[in-house]
């Protein structure tokens, strides 16, 4: 399912105290693509996310396959795209399994039990994702790492073909984020889907996808692959300073 | 997975019983001068004609038949609607202190009922009618009035906005109702009994109302219990799960609302129940509210129940307000709760 963007402006509030945060945006993202939206701090990659998923009000349209998201049930959004969003704190203690399961809402039907698919489906994904062995733990007990484990467990439920995750490797050990980082790498690659990613860390969105989104004060100042953002000098414009030589420097370190 | 369902409906089962067992004592004990023997010996005549005792007059009849035993109901009815409802409004508004309450329902009800008592007081079929009405009223609109507003200031109903809107509202609200008070200062003492909560006088014909209603109501939310779960991770992961926030928000809302509003037309504000019992299921029971809500109202209703026997029978004959009992008990139990949290 190709996703597309034609002139789209988003912003947070209304009337007077509206702040506009995306301008004019085009971006068509074929199936099966590996997307990696860069920028600095406050350059909307996130809102960008919210806006295809339909969470925000915008202007333009958005298409996901042919449909134009306005259009759309939040059903039918949720289950063409899952998004893995920042952790947020919860009150209420479900165990690891009750949270994965949610995953699988708009699979079943209303006033139904959840079918043996969605439960295997669930044991998948605790499996996947390492929390087998705590699968009956009150999510309250858990450490931030764990927690995002949970939350990207519930996003591999919803078993979208668009999947996007918004900074997924915070609180996450290196290990963990290796592992992790792997399993959706291959996961887009043989199933053909679609994996786009708010990175912070530059080298994992370098690994993690083919074609780089670079935005700056809400408007894509580059797209395309590592050498040709690179050629254009786009990434070092968007972050204000020289990447290749702070990389280079760090990577002394480990010769 | 057939033990977790079994394990499920045996948590059902168990609070039934435990349900039951409380109603039966809470009939059982009273201030009128009759035997819990006798009162049972009345109950079975009554429900399975079995004959009883000529000892037993039929005043005592009348007392137990017409009186306690629909009290004891309409308390066990009010607490598990309040529950519930209670139960519902911490998940969608993701707040663990948030109730009704906080949408204004009791500020609401309560202007209804002074306006009542002051306007309709003094005719005697017409006040006893219109105090309930008028307080299910006002409750529902002040609450209507902050969805809707809400809803206005913002598409998706993000639960920061409506929690502050019903602050501000009920605060309002509960001015006008300051203001009604000073101008009939006659009126005073009857307006603040009904907000303290009562039971006493209430009969057949209301448990004849409430009972239908919170059923019903409980059954209904029951049915969104997984809306429910996914809601109190908040808007932006309930609608990435495929939840539609807004209008689920408001139906929820609306259902809890009209639960909390039957009971205190009935009874009075009577705060604190909706608060603890919650909680009280969350700890032991898990936060899944496939459990919580139909525990929430039988426990829920069990703890009104016996509320209710402390308030009639410890200080008998002169009764203590309801609304007391609860949050003698439910303060501390609140605050054990919040310091447990910092440990």
């Amino acid at each position: 399912m190709d996703i597309r963007l034609n002139n789209v402006s988003a912003g947070y509030g209304r009337g007077s105290t509206y702040v506009p945060v995306l301008r004019d945006i085009d971006l068509t993202i074929p199936e099966g693509s590996r997307i990696a939206i860069l920028g600095a701090n406050g350059s909307g990659k996130t809102t960008l996310l919210r806006t295809m998923t339909g969470m925000l009000p915008y202007e333009g349209q958005v298409f996901l396959g042919s449909n134009e998201l306005k259009n759309m049930k939040r059903r039918e959004i949720a289950s063409c795209l899952a998004m893995m969003m920042q952790v947020s704190e919860t009150y209420f203690s479900y165990t690891v399994r009750e949270t994965v399961l949610l995953g699988r809402y708009v699979r079943i039907k209303p006033g139904r039990a959840a079918s043996q698919e969605d439960r295997s489906k669930v044991e998948e994904c605790l499996r996947i994702t390492g929390l087998t062995d705590q699968a009956d733990h009150p999510i309250g007990a858990l450490s931030g790492g764990q927690l995002q484990r949970v939350f990207l467990a519930r996003t591999l439920a919803q078993e979208t073909p668009v999947i996007l995750l918004d900074e997924p490797t915070n609180h996450l050990d290196l290990k963990v984020q290796s592992d992790m980082m792997e399993y959706l790498d291959n996961w887009s690659r043989e199933l053909g889907h679609t994996l786009i990613g708010v990175y912070h860390d530059v080298n994992l969105a370098l690994a993690m996808a083919d074609t780089l989104v670079v935005l700056k004060d809400g408007q894509i100042i580059a797209c395309g692959s590592y050498d040709e953002i690179r050629a254009e000098g786009a990434l070092d414009a968007a972050y204000d300073m020289d990447i290749a030589s702070y990389m280079k420097k760090q990577y002394e370190r480990w010769k | 997975m057939l033990s977790h369902k079994h394990g499920y409906s045996i948590r059902l089962i168990i609070g039934c019983m435990i349900s039951l067992a409380v109603l039966l004592c809470a009939y059982g004990i009273g201030s009128a001068s009759i035997t819990m023997g006798d009162a049972y010996r009345v109950l079975m005549h009554k429900l399975f004609g079995v004959g009883i005792p000529e000892r037993i007059n039929p005043s005592q009849v009348s007392i137990l038949w017409s009186i306690r035993l629909p009290r004891v109901l309409m308390a066990f009815f009010v607490g598990g609607a309040l529950s519930v409802s209670g139960a519902v409004m911490q998940s969608v508004l993701q707040n663990p202190l948030a109730s009704s309450y906080t949408l204004g329902v009791s500020s609401g009800a309560s202007l209804g009922a002074a306006l009542a008592l002051t306007l309709f007081g003094q005719i005697p079929f017409w006040g006893s009618l219109m105090l309930p009405v008028s307080g299910f009223v006002f409750g529902l609109l002040t609450v209507l009035t902050v969805i809707a507003v809400s809803s206005r200031l913002d598409h998706n109903v993000k639960s920061t906005t409506i929690v502050l809107f019903g602050m501000v509202f009920s605060l309002f609200v509960n001015a006008l109702l300051i203001l009604v008070e000073s101008l009939n200062h006659e009126y005073l003492q009857r307006i603040l009994m009904w907000q303290m909560g009562s039971f006493s006088g209430r009969r057949w014909f209301h448990v004849q109302i409430l009972a239908p209603v919170s059923l019903i109501g409980t059954l209904v939310l029951l049915g969104f219990h997984r809306e429910l779960d996914i809601l109190s991770f908040g808007d932006e992961q309930s609608m990435a799960i495929g939840v539609s926030t807004g209008s689920v928000k408001r139906i929820l809302l609306i259902l809890a609302s009209l639960l909390t509003g039957t009971a205190v037309c009935f009874s009075g504000t009577i705060g604190f129940v909706d608060l603890i019992v919650p909680h009280a299921i969350r700890r032991v029971y898990g936060a899944s509210h496939k459990t919580v809500l139909p525990l929430s109202f039988l426990y829920g209703g069990s703890f009104m129940a016996l509320a209710d026997t402390i308030a009639r029978t410890i200080i008998s004959p002169r009764e203590i307000a309801i609304g007391a009992v609860t949050a003698l008990v439910g303060a501390p139990f609140f605050l054990w709760l919040f310091f447990r949290k910092r440990g």
